[in-house]
Order: C-alpha cells, then sequence, then structure tokens
C-alpha cells in the first residue's frame, strides 16, 4: 500500500503520462487507508449532507448584501458535487456555511441526518474538512510535516495517530514524507505548496471535503495530479463538493451538479446534456464540458458522454 | 471589518467637495483657537460653529459616535483628574480628594474642548477621502522639500498603507478563516495561548504582505515611478471660490470666539 503510495509520489516529478499510469497502480484502498475510511469500521467513510433553505447576507457599510438565498439540496454520503456558478454566485459562501465557519441566517445544515445542536453535531462538523482558495497561502509552520500535523493536533489526537495521519496524508498527496517531510514549506514548488495545504485538510480524515477552486493558477500537470488525488478520494467514498469554474473537470470528478445564480439556486441534480442545461451554463458564464460539446458534434447520445479523454478514446476505438 | 482609522463617509455635501488643504487648515485654526481660549463662551461658539459643519456634511450622528468612542475613556479620565487635583474652596474633602466648584467647572470645561475638538476632527476625516487628505499635506508640506524632507514619498507611502488597509483585513479574515477550517481556536484560552494562536495567522500574513510589497515595487517601476521628482496629478487639487469662503468664515468663527 504505502509503496503504491510512494510510486504516485514520484509521478510528480514525471511526465504527464507517465504519471497517469503510475496513479493507476494506485488503488481505491490505498486512498481509503490514508483518509482512514477503511479504518472507521462499520461507520460509512463518506458524511451525508442536506442543506435547507440556508440563507446568509454579508453586511457591507450600511447594507446588507444577500450571498445566498433559500438554498436546499442534498448529497448522499460518497456523492460528489459540482459546484458551478460565475463570480460572486455565492460558492465560497455556501462551502463555508457548510463548514460552520458563519451560521446562516436562517435555514439548516444537516450533516449524516444530524441537525444543528442535534447529538454529536460538533464533532460531525470537525470531519468536514474545507479547502480554501489558494490554500498554499496559509502554510505557516517550519517543515511540511509540522504544518500538516497542525489540523489533527488541533483534534487532539495522540502523537502517535498524528504522526500516523501526517504521514498518510503526505502519501497521499505525493509528497512521501520521507522526502518531503522536512523540507520549508516555502521552499517547495508552487504546485507542491498546493498539495501539501490538500495534506494538511487530508490529515483531519474528513467525511465530507469541501474544494473552493482548487484548480486555479496551477500548471497542467499539478492539475492533472490534484485531480487524480480527488479521484481517489472520490473512490474512497469521501463526500465531495468542488466548488469551480473548470466544467471539464467538474465532469471529469462529480456525478452531480448544483448551479447558483445570483446566490440561488438555478438547477441542481444530475448532470443532463442538451439545449437547456447548455444555455443554462452559458448564462452562469460557463460552458458545457468540451467531452460533451464533442459528443453532440458527433452526433452521439450525450447520456454516453465520456467524462475522461481517455473513456472518450474506448468509446471511440 | 472596518477600521477604527480614516473612516471615510462617502458624500456629495458642500462639506465633501472643499478642498481638502482648505478644510485641513481650518480645522487645525479652530483646534489652535480651542487651546488658546478659555471661556465657556468662546467654546460654545467653536462648538456651533463645529456642529454646523457637521450638520453640513450630512453624515449621521453615529459615525461621530463611533469615532468619538474610542476617546470617551480619555475624556472620562480627564474629567476625573481635574475634579479630583483642580485647585479651588473644597465643599466636600475625603483623604485626597477635594471637590470644589471651580474644580468641577474647569473639568467640564477641558472635557467639553476636547468633544469640540474630536467633533471638528471628525467633519474632516468623515468628509475627506484619505488619499485626498494625504494628498492635501503632501502639498501642505511641501516647502519641507528645501530642507530635503520627501513629502511626497512620505505622502505615497502613507497613501499605500491606507489603500493595503482594506485588502490586508480580507486576507486577514480569509486566513483566519482557514486556519479556523484547520481547528484554529482564536477565542478560548489564556492570553498566552491566544497569542500563539495567532502565529498561524500572522506568518502567512507577513508573507503575503512582504511578496505584494514586493509585486508593487516592480509594478510602479513598470510605470516609470522615479523617487525624488515631484509627479504631475491625474486629479490636482483645486480651491475654488468656496474654500476661501471657508477660510474666511473660519477666521471669522475663530475671532468672534476669542473676542465675546
Amino acid at each position: 500500500m504505502k509503496g503504491a503510495g510512494r510510486k504516485a509520489g514520484r509521478a510528480g516529478a514525471q511526465p504527464v503520462d507517465s504519471a497517469d499510469a503510475a496513479a493507476a497502480t494506485v488503488t481505491a484502498a490505498a486512498a481509503a487507508a490514508a483518509v482512514g475510511a477503511a479504518a472507521a469500521g462499520p461507520v460509512p467513510a463518506g458524511m451525508s449532507l442536506a442543506c435547507h433553505g440556508v440563507t446568509f447576507s454579508y453586511e457591507e457599510g450600511r447594507e446588507a448584501v444577500p450571498a445566498v438565498r433559500d438554498v436546499g439540496f442534498e448529497l448522499a454520503a460518497g456523492g460528489s458535487l459540482a459546484l458551478l456558478g460565475a463570480s460572486g454566485a455565492g460558492k465560497s459562501t455556501l462551502l463555508q456555511l457548510v463548514r460552520g465557519l458563519d451560521e446562516p441566517e436562517a435555514g439548516a445544515v444537516d450533516l449524516d441526518g444530524v441537525e444543528p445542536g442535534g447529538e454529536g453535531y460538533p464533532a460531525l462538523r470537525r470531519e468536514v474538512g474545507l479547502v480554501f482558495q489558494i490554500p498554499e497561502l496559509q502554510l505557516f509552520a517550519p517543515s511540511a510535516r509540522e504544518d500538516v500535523a497542525f489540523g489533527p493536533r488541533r483534534l487532539r489526537w495522540s502523537e502517535e495517530r498524528v504522526a500516523e495521519a501526517v504521514s498518510a496524508a503526505l502519501e497521499l498527496v505525493g509528497l512521501p514524507e520521507d522526502k518531503f517531510g522536512d523540507r520549508h514549506p516555502y521552499a517547495l514548488s508552487g504546485g507542491e505548496q498546493r498539495r501539501l495545504a490538500l495534506a494538511g485538510v487530508l490529515a483531519m480524515k474528513p467525511r465530507l471535503l469541501l474544494l473552493d477552486e482548487p484548480f486555479v493558477s496551477l500548471d497542467p500537470v499539478t492539475r492533472r495530479q490534484l485531480a487524480e488525488i480527488l479521484g481517489r478520494l472520490k473512490d474512497a467514498g469521501v463526500t465531495i463538493i468542488l466548488a469551480t469554474h473548470d466544467v471539464d473537470l467538474a465532469w471529469a470528478l462529480c456525478d452531480e451538479m448544483l448551479v447558483l445564480c445570483d446566490g440561488v439556486v438555478a438547477a441542481s441534480g444530475a448532470w443532463e446534456h442538451g439545449a437547456a442545461a447548455t444555455d443554462l451554463l452559458v448564462r452562469n458564464r460557463l460552458r458545457e464540458p468540451q467531452l460533451v460539446e464533442l459528443w453532440r458534434r458527433l452526433g452521439r447520445d450525450l447520456a454516453t458522454a465520456p467524462r475522461t479523454a481517455a473513456e472518450a478514446a474506448e468509446a471511440l476505438a | 471589518m472596518r477600521p477604527a482609522i480614516a473612516q471615510y463617509y462617502p458624500g456629495d455635501s458642500l462639506m465633501h467637495r472643499l478642498d481638502p488643504r482648505a478644510k485641513f487648515v481650518a480645522v487645525s485654526a479652530l483646534a489652535v483657537a480651542l487651546f488658546v481660549r478659555d471661556s465657556f463662551v468662546g467654546l460654545a461658539v467653536y462648538a456651533a460653529a463645529a456642529a454646523l459643519a457637521y450638520a453640513i456634511s450630512g453624515v449621521p450622528v453615529r459615525w461621530f459616535w463611533r469615532a468619538f468612542k474610542p476617546l470617551l475613556w480619555l475624556v472620562g479620565l480627564t474629567f476625573l483628574a481635574q475634579v479630583v487635583f483642580a485647585p479651588g474652596i473644597p465643599f466636600f474633602s475625603f483623604w485626597f480628594i477635594h471637590l470644589s466648584w471651580s474644580g468641577i467647572e474647569l473639568a467640564a470645561f477641558l472635557s467639553l474642548r476636547l468633544v469640540v475638538l474630536v467633533l471638528a476632527g471628525s467633519v474632516l476625516t468623515l468628509t475627506t477621502a484619505p488619499i485626498a487628505l494625504t494628498d492635501g499635506l503632501a502639498w501642505l508640506g511641501r516647502p519641507l522639500r528645501r530642507i530635503k524632507v520627501p513629502t511626497d514619498e512620505l505622502a505615497l507611502m502613507v497613501t499605500i498603507a491606507l489603500r493595503f488597509i482594506p485588502t490586508l483585513l480580507v486576507e486577514l479574515d480569509t486566513i483566519m478563516r482557514a486556519q479556523r477550517a484547520r481547528g484554529a481556536d482564536f477565542r478560548s484560552g489564556g492570553l498566552r495561548e491566544r497569542v500563539r494562536a495567532l502565529v498561524p495567522v500572522l506568518i502567512p500574513l507577513f508573507v503575503l504582505s512582504f511578496r505584494r510589497a514586493d509585486d508593487l515595487a516592480l509594478a510602479m517601476e513598470a510605470r516609470c515611478y522615479r523617487p525624488g521628482i515631484v509627479r504631475t496629478r491625474l486629479h490636482p487639487l483645486r480651491a475654488g471660490r468656496a474654500d476661501v469662503l471657508l477660510l474666511v468664515v473660519t477666521a471669522a468663527v475663530i475671532a468672534a470666539g476669542l473676542l465675546v
């Protein structure tokens, strides 16, 4: 298991194609072990989520600016949701409300079927991981290991458990501890910093992972590595919400979608393709995924649209 | 989050439109007069003038209150110290406390003077954008260039600092949220723990600020900024009739306060 993880780690320095091959050897089980899902036993790996009428506004000078209004949706344990919408649509606000960094003015966020104030809710909240936009800005510790250990230590885990979680998280993001553990976070490359910041959240073993524009300003290789990491987490059963403008990666990774428009849900549910869906995406300053466009131009059944180039190649061969 | 300093209330009143230099000179002159004149009548004249200026500015009164609140303890302390220690014929004595009517009078006068001073000052800061104020001060400080005081550079530094306060506050908020999402707790624990809890916030904030400063310096150089030469302005300061009128009225008010 460890060997497989290290392989993926080394792939970071290699060209994209071999990175692909290396990543393919990492099984979902390895990722599951890294995020602690397998060890959780009878508890399902992912956390289910339900938002009811969530409303929140920011105070800006003299007036309150509504950020999200009456947002309701459900996401089953292990589900993956692409949170789409133009800039300022309320995506980041919604993620922070789900994590509990702000309290909604109205409505509620249920975690694993538990309402706020219900038994065990604070503990459930701690199992929600939130990766901020440009998360490498939060790095502060003198070594990669220490930075990743920050979150687990706040959870008051034993040092032994912290060390284990740190090691597994570093392995999962392809920064094996023996090589990167002692490195100074600011001495890492941009892509490595982004993955280190992700490890800092993954070390807390989130069962619901919220990501706010994780692909922004990354080079193609790092984007791909990150997408692979997220794919592994998804396969391991972690519930994922991915807020992004990148419809191609969203389509590749997520089974469901939710479009926010000016803080209101414009569409939610399984991805649908067709004139109406495309029109909705364009109105929200997005577009249909390229592989869906390819399928449309080829006159193929959009219900069978591929999610990755590999899937497309297979279908076309 | 709103910075306590440099509060500016955007608006389009007469007070807002006046030239920052004229406003600064008028308020400074009034402040000097306030400290020269020591009678309640004179104080009343200046208070009325400051209140009128505030009314013209159209800024809600609670904005003055917000600026004044942090200074409340200073006013209170001044009052108490004067009441307790001022000389006079005491009507009540206990240990080191000697209350006299003249002491109370003096305490009231000094406290009110502070209130009027803050009122006049807040008309200036509430109706003048910080950048306009710095520009005005840089202009007023020009003669100092003769003795090699880099006034324009100092003004630019202040302008940049003011410009980045809101940006830094937003970044501070984001970093604090990010660390809270990782389990950081800034609200509980003793002083020591709270200070320690700030380390994961301050380090990224410093790193970010230095990076930003670097970028800004590069961008300024790329746009041909050179220190030590007089820059032309996109919006040159223009004093008009209203500004002259302000100075005349202020002079009249000051004279009236001194003479009554």
